[in-house]
């Protein structure tokens, strides 16, 4: 790993330059792959939104003694 | 793959008669000439079959087709082996040509009929939003477009003026 920004954009170019020529059935089950990420990554989002948006209980006289 | 679902759906509604010639375009086409790229969905350029004594095409066929073998629809989607997929009919005479001159590819012994990377990247170009300009410098960066064949496309579909301020804006560092 190195933090020198030419090498990074090199090594970012010499990976898209190999997963371009994969044979195509290795590409389409790379897209599978992440399309189920995005999917993940969406639901994880959204129950994250929904936990946010939830409007708080206030707490009662039963709760605080508990 | 489930991808490979969807391929051989769709070659079975070819040869089921449900809609003529196809080609895979969008992201997923464009995934068989460059570095795989992400997407939520399947498009699919199809030339629909005329229903016998009507004149207007309509999607119904298809429709009824997949939902018999258990896809769902949501909104213009139809979901093929979890996949969302757009059944789309060529809007401009570019992607008819698309359609019509599309490659053939194999997939794992399923064929597979996908717009050609010069169509995509005219494609691309037509639609200039700026997804399309980032793919189409992807296609460029590739080098897999071939020049003779691209610029025959642009000349054809009155997109060569379009083409020269694309390489202004983008590629000679001007603009």
């Amino acid at each position: 790993m190195t933090l020198q920004l030419l090498e990074i954009l090199q090594s970012k170019q010499a990976l898209r330059r190999r997963l371009t020529v994969l044979p195509i059935a290795e590409k389409l089950r790379l897209l599978d792959e992440l399309r189920e990420r995005s999917q993940t990554i969406g639901i994880s989002r959204a129950q994250r939104h929904a936990a946010v948006e939830r409007p708080a209980i206030p707490p009662t006289f039963v709760d605080a003694v508990r | 793959m489930k991808i490979k679902e969807v391929l051989t759906t769709v070659n079975q509604m070819q040869a089921d008669g449900i809609i003529d010639r196809y080609a895979i375009g969008g992201a997923v086409g464009a995934t068989f000439y460059l570095e795989p790229i992400a997407t939520l969905d399947v498009d699919i350029f199809v030339a629909f079959r005329p229903e016998p004594g009507k004149l207007l095409v309509s999607p119904q066929p298809l429709i009824d087709y997949l939902a018999a073998r258990g896809c769902r629809m949501e909104g213009e989607y139809l979901f093929i082996a979890d996949w969302p997929v757009q059944f789309l009919p060529p809007p401009t005479p570019l992607v008819e040509e698309a359609l019509v001159e599309a490659v053939s590819f194999d997939v794992e012994g399923v064929p597979t009929r996908v717009v050609s990377a010069e169509h995509l990247a005219c494609i691309a170009l037509e639609l200039g939003r700026p997804k399309d300009k980032a793919r189409l410098l992807q296609f460029i960066e590739a080098g897999v477009l071939a020049p003779a064949r691209l610029e025959a496309i642009l000349a054809r579909h009155h997109l060569s003026d379009k083409w020269q301020k694309f390489e202004v804006q983008f590629l000679r560092g001007e603009g």
